[in-house]
């Protein structure tokens, strides 16, 4: 899964950490999602779809997914 | 929320170290002879009960963990499981060809806890940077 977590956490000039307390989870986790390390959970993603006031497909792709 | 909770990390060192000094209190009691033959079964399993509350402290603590920490920490969970079962088999195994001592059980319990401890720290070290 890609994900445009990057993209929009440095539109809005937010360090790691603090999407992180925002989403309160860790640092560490926050770092694994944008690094494709770590797919989050569906709370976790409608949490950040939430945070960011986006759908979660807009925010979330699976690697390969046609366009559109 | 990188590190356990401060509160969590001291309720379980108190836990521990209750343990500890309960198996040596009792450890030197039992050498004094100050244990009478009708307490010998409640003396000897008093620094368990410590125990007990470290193990649903630790509850509590992965309870504060985020899923991802839950994840690290199932997968430690996973190389200690592994680690100890190969080391301990492992001994028993030179143990039973006479490579190494003998110890039997009875003295296996105290390293085993050092084994559980340094195979979950290395695990903890591994799966860490898995997802750094």
């Amino acid at each position: 899964m890609t994900n445009r977590l990057r993209v929009l956490r440095a539109e809005r000039a937010w360090s790691q950490a603090d999407l992180a307390q925002r989403l309160q989870v860790s640092r560490q986790t926050v770092n694994a999602i944008e690094t494709g390390k770590y797919d989050p959970s569906l709370p976790l993603a409608f949490a950040i779809a939430r945070l960011f006031q986006q759908p979660i497909e807009a925010i979330f792709s699976p690697n390969g997914a046609p366009d559109g | 929320m990188e590190c356990p909770p401060n509160r969590y990390s001291r309720r379980l060192l108190l836990w521990a170290l209750l343990c500890a000094v309960l198996a040596v209190a009792v450890g030197i009691a039992r050498r004094e002879g100050l244990i009478p033959s009708s307490l010998r079964w409640a003396a000897a399993l008093l620094p368990v009960v410590p125990m007990a509350g470290y193990f649903v402290g630790l509850g509590g603590w992965l309870k504060s963990l985020d899923e991802l920490q839950r994840l690290i920490q199932l997968e430690a969970l996973l190389v200690q499981f592994g680690l100890t079962g190969i080391v301990v088999m492992g001994y028993g195994l030179l143990a039973k060809f006479e490579v190494v001592p003998n110890t039997g059980i009875a003295e296996s319990w105290a390293w085993l806890w050092m084994v559980l401890f340094f195979s979950w720290a290395l695990g903890q070290l591994i799966v860490r940077r898995k997802y750094r």
